[in-house]
């Protein structure tokens, strides 16, 4: 199956099994580098400003943020949506590759699938914490209550939340699992009396034997299989939030696809962010060469056009159709209006810059690469902030019109989140492979320069 | 099926798959049975060459439906039958419950195959591993073969050299070896 090397070299430098254990391992066995002291301390204080914003929004409640009558979600569900577009990349890049069958994805697919949790834990807290009273939390699980009652299971909201927390068991375990052999070769390989025994305990008591082995492949496969269609519908699902409703700029049928593609769009971009940093303050060149970037930058150039293309149909139909209320919502508050910003920031940093990448001196430049791909995650935030923010603020009723600036509050958990997520991808870079060790020596033949 | 009883077993250490594979062939064409093959990385070749299969993705099939059904039942129960509370006009059988099936297919067929996975392969938490080679979670790929209670020196012997012949570069034994 895999005869033909349409991806070129794989692995770099002429490595040997060894070679990837040690330089995988590098990390985890040697102190960390003096950079990531300051910036888990930079991530620990926002983490904490994250923490006092929660405590205000629980103790005084979400009067606390810049919400009003009219504009009923504001920065809470813009990020919500964000974090969980991001968390689809690990979905996105590890389990649709490996389904697919692409060898290159086992340089990368470790980072994803943990970014992937980490944003999911993130995105999670929005919604916990937007519902005011978050020790009533429970309510929203089906259970045999005292009131006789059970929650709507017709409600898009309630859908969220089995398709979240579906989500997160999904990838954690799918991650987790993916770890479990490389957990095993550090209980092997450190001379570490506590690590033998950390790792010990997390590998399982994993040897490697074949029928493990055949057993483990079918598993992930098997993960692999219901977890591919779980991404697609997880944003959907996140979409019909918002299409199910009558809003103006949201009651639309080209919602789903179009937040599914939109989360890919973000989680990739993510990834590229992430691997460069990698890449550069690990020295994983060998590992994540120019042609994985250079693929990954390819497959943003067609996701970006697909984003462009879903633009413009929005634009298209909001004149077409006659709805003067859809025209409105358009042509007067996002391509004129007060958020002309997030509009325009939107399509540049969606829809036209991500097309530099068709040039492959920009595809090369790796600084160029690093950038856009900070463009492409500050675009679908702006894409996030025009769609709730624009539609909620003038909806039918001008008496209703009102406008939203968020608070110290609602900035603040923000803050804390973008921490927390910066805290956990530390900790997964200094306590745990950033390659699956034991997926790249499995492709290293077929796809090195031997 | 794996089993742990106490056990007496000749290794040899191979550095390299494709002799591992070639040696492999070897022993079973010499009459020899092979115990267990540990590997660093999953190898289709091994997998066929000892005639390894595996029934798991049926048993996934079985845990998606069962995950269909349960949830279906659950919302009808719920729904229709608990109580049957009107919203938005919408039937109390209703086509909405679609979604939340689906979700709910892959959630139970992902944890069903999770448990039967570390069920059957007997991992947990803090299971202590037999290893025979330090190296076999790094570069080193190990044939195993069971040396039997009756088996003279001479035997154990002729299997010694029928592992370095085939291209180990280490024999030993070691004890409570998984079976494959």
């Amino acid at each position: 199956m895999y005869k033909a090397k349409v991806r070129g070299v794989l692995v770099e430098d002429h490595k040997t099994y060894k070679d990837i254990t040690r330089d995988i391992l590098a990390p985890i066995e040697q102190n960390a580098p003096t950079w990531w002291y300051p910036a888990i301390g930079v991530s620990i204080v926002m983490l904490l400003y994250g923490v006092w914003a929660g405590y205000v929004t629980i103790t005084q409640g979400i009067g606390t943020w810049g919400l009003n009558n009219s504009m009923g979600w504001g920065w809470d569900i813009i990020n919500f949506v964000w974090w969980i577009g991001i968390g689809h990349a690990g979905t996105a890049f590890s389990i649709f590759l490996l389904i697919l069958r692409q060898k290159w994805r086992t340089s990368i697919n470790r980072a994803a699938e943990a970014m992937t949790v980490a944003a999911v834990l993130c995105a999670g807290i929005f919604p916990m914490i937007h519902m005011g009273r978050i020790w009533m939390a429970f309510y929203i699980m089906p259970y045999p209550t005292s009131r006789l009652l059970w929650v709507n299971f017709n409600s898009p909201l309630f859908w969220d939340v089995v398709a979240i927390s579906t989500y997160l068991m999904a990838s954690a375990t799918f991650w987790y699992v993916g770890m479990i052999p490389d957990f095993g070769t550090i209980r092997d390989k450190t001379t570490s009396k506590i690590k033998k025994a950390v790792y010990g305990f997390l590998s399982f008591g994993w040897v490697g034997s074949a029928r493990g082995w055949l057993r483990y492949e079918a598993l992930a496969m098997i993960l692999g299989g219901l977890t591919a269609p779980l991404v697609i519908s997880v944003h959907s699902i996140v979409s019909m939030d918002f299409s199910t409703s009558v809003m103006p700029g949201w009651h639309t049928t080209i919602f789903p696809p179009y937040f599914v593609i939109g989360a890919i769009f973000s989680g990739f971009g993510m990834v590229l962010t992430l691997m460069i940093i990698i890449r550069k303050f690990y020295k994983y060149q060998a590992y994540v060469t120019d042609g994985h970037l250079n693929a990954i930058a390819k497959i943003l150039t067609f996701i970006s056009l697909i984003m462009g293309t879903a633009y413009a149909t929005e634009i298209f139909i909001a004149w077409y159709s006659g709805s003067e209320y859809e025209y409105f919502t358009f042509f007067n508050n996002r391509i004129t209006g007060d958020h002309m910003i997030g509009f325009y920031g939107m399509i540049t940093c969606n829809a036209i810059i991500p097309q530099l990448f068709w040039f492959k001196k920009i595809r090369k430049n790796i600084t160029m690469v690093f950038i856009i791909s900070l463009f492409i995650n500050l675009g679908m935030w702006f894409e996030r902030f025009v769609i709730i923010v624009t539609s909620l603020s003038k909806d039918f009723l001008p008496v209703n019109w009102t406008d939203y600036t968020p608070t110290v509050v609602e900035i603040g958990i923000y803050v804390g989140t973008l921490g927390l997520f910066t805290f956990a991808v530390l900790l997964f870079f200094k306590y745990i492979p950033m390659i699956a060790i034991s997926e790249v020596k499995g492709i290293l033949k077929p796809t090195s320069h031997e | 099926m794996n089993s742990y009883v106490e056990n007496h077993n000749i290794f040899g250490v191979f550095n390299d798959e494709e002799i591992l594979i070639s040696a492999i062939k070897n022993i079973k064409e010499s009459g020899v049975k092979i115990k267990n093959v540990f590997t660093p990385f999953p190898i289709n070749e091994v997998f066929h060459e000892l005639g390894l299969t595996t029934r798991f993705p049926y048993f996934a099939f079985v845990y998606g439906a069962l995950g269909t059904i349960l949830t279906f039942a659950g919302l009808y129960y719920t729904s229709v039958m608990d109580f049957p509370i009107v919203v938005d006009g919408k039937p109390h059988l209703s086509m909405a419950f679609i979604v939340i099936m689906f979700v709910m297919t892959i959630n139970i067929g992902i944890v069903l195959s999770l448990v039967s996975f570390f069920t059957v392969q007997k991992l947990f938490p803090g299971k202590q591993a037999v290893i025979i080679h330090n190296d076999i979670t790094d570069d080193k790929f190990v044939i195993v073969i069971e040396k039997d209670h009756n088996m003279s020196k001479p035997d154990v012997d002729k299997i010694n050299n029928l592992l370095v012949c085939n291209g180990a570069i280490e024999v030993g034994e070691k004890n409570d070896v998984e079976n494959i």
